[in-house]
């Protein structure tokens, strides 16, 4: 047939949560690192989605929404918690201090 | 090579392309634009997955909310340095030695490949046939039947989140 086989996502999201995890701990700016993580969320729902695609129950697509939800109200709470932070200490650069590599 | 697999290899190599741009840049400004070619590349793999439900959920929050909100907060924190408004737009950004993030991440993947080779042929799932059709009617009748509690939770959860982050960003005297 003229699917895609199911290894093809696999690798794929194996690539995206990795490529976050490096933004994750290389990066210094706040910012930066919730982009990893958002990263690495969506490496999760990929593969959710690519398991229900032989599941007549389609419980990882339901999953993945409850995934979807969860990742926004981070990213919200965490941008405000930013927020704050950078009107305390006038920076939101993680080690700005002593870096320790 | 059938179109499938073509339109498949596209939108991989768009995503990983602009994720690895994403790890690679110092940019701030840059690493948002890639994240947005990358939630685009990712939404066209779940249309590729039979996920059509879940692309356009995807497009409308990622694309239209989350980058948004990233942008907003990129903008609120920054030194407002120099009045030039003429300056390009570099926001850059430290970043830690290359060497331990590299190789970590590096390992987990080729873990994770290995992983994949070598269970690939021995675990079974409980179907094999694929479900081509939409998943629209499907999805809204388990959301509103089976997952009908953790549906209204969500909607609850997602409201508290939303007062909870204009309470934590408000200016507090």
């Amino acid at each position: 047939m003229n699917d895609i086989p199911l290894s093809y996502f696999l690798i794929v999201s194996a690539l995206l949560f990795s490529v976050g995890l490096s933004i994750m701990l290389l990066k210094r700016n706040m910012i930066f690192i919730l982009m990893g993580i958002e990263l690495m969320l969506n490496a999760a729902n990929l593969n959710l989605i690519a398991f229900s695609r032989q599941d007549d129950q389609m419980q990882g697509l339901a999953f993945s929404v409850f995934v979807l939800v969860i990742g926004v109200c981070e990213m919200t709470i965490a941008l405000a918690i930013i927020l704050q932070i950078y009107r305390q200490f006038k920076h939101i650069d993680l080690g700005a201090e002593k870096s320790r590599f | 090579m059938n179109p499938m697999i073509a339109s498949f290899l596209v939108l991989a190599g768009l995503t990983s392309a602009s994720a690895l741009a994403m790890a690679w840049t110092k940019n701030l400004l840059h690493a948002a634009l890639s994240m947005f070619m990358c939630m685009l590349g990712l939404a066209g793999l779940y249309v590729m997955a039979y996920a059509d439900v879940m692309a356009v959920a995807h497009l409308l929050i990622y694309v239209g909310g989350v980058l948004i909100l990233i942008l907003f907060g990129i903008m609120l924190t920054q030194n407002p340095r120099s009045q030039d408004y003429e300056a390009p737009n570099d926001l850059w950004t430290r970043q830690s030695g290359r060497f331990w993030s590299l190789s970590i991440s590096l390992s987990i993947f080729l873990g994770l490949l290995w992983i994949l080779n070598r269970s690939m042929d021995s675990f079974s799932l409980a179907s094999d046939d694929i479900q081509r059709s939409s998943k629209l009617t499907h999805l809204g009748l388990a959301l509103l039947t089976e997952y009908s509690f953790a549906f209204e939770l969500a909607g609850v959860f997602l409201l508290i989140a939303l007062v909870g982050a204009t309470y934590i960003a408000k200016h507090h005297e």
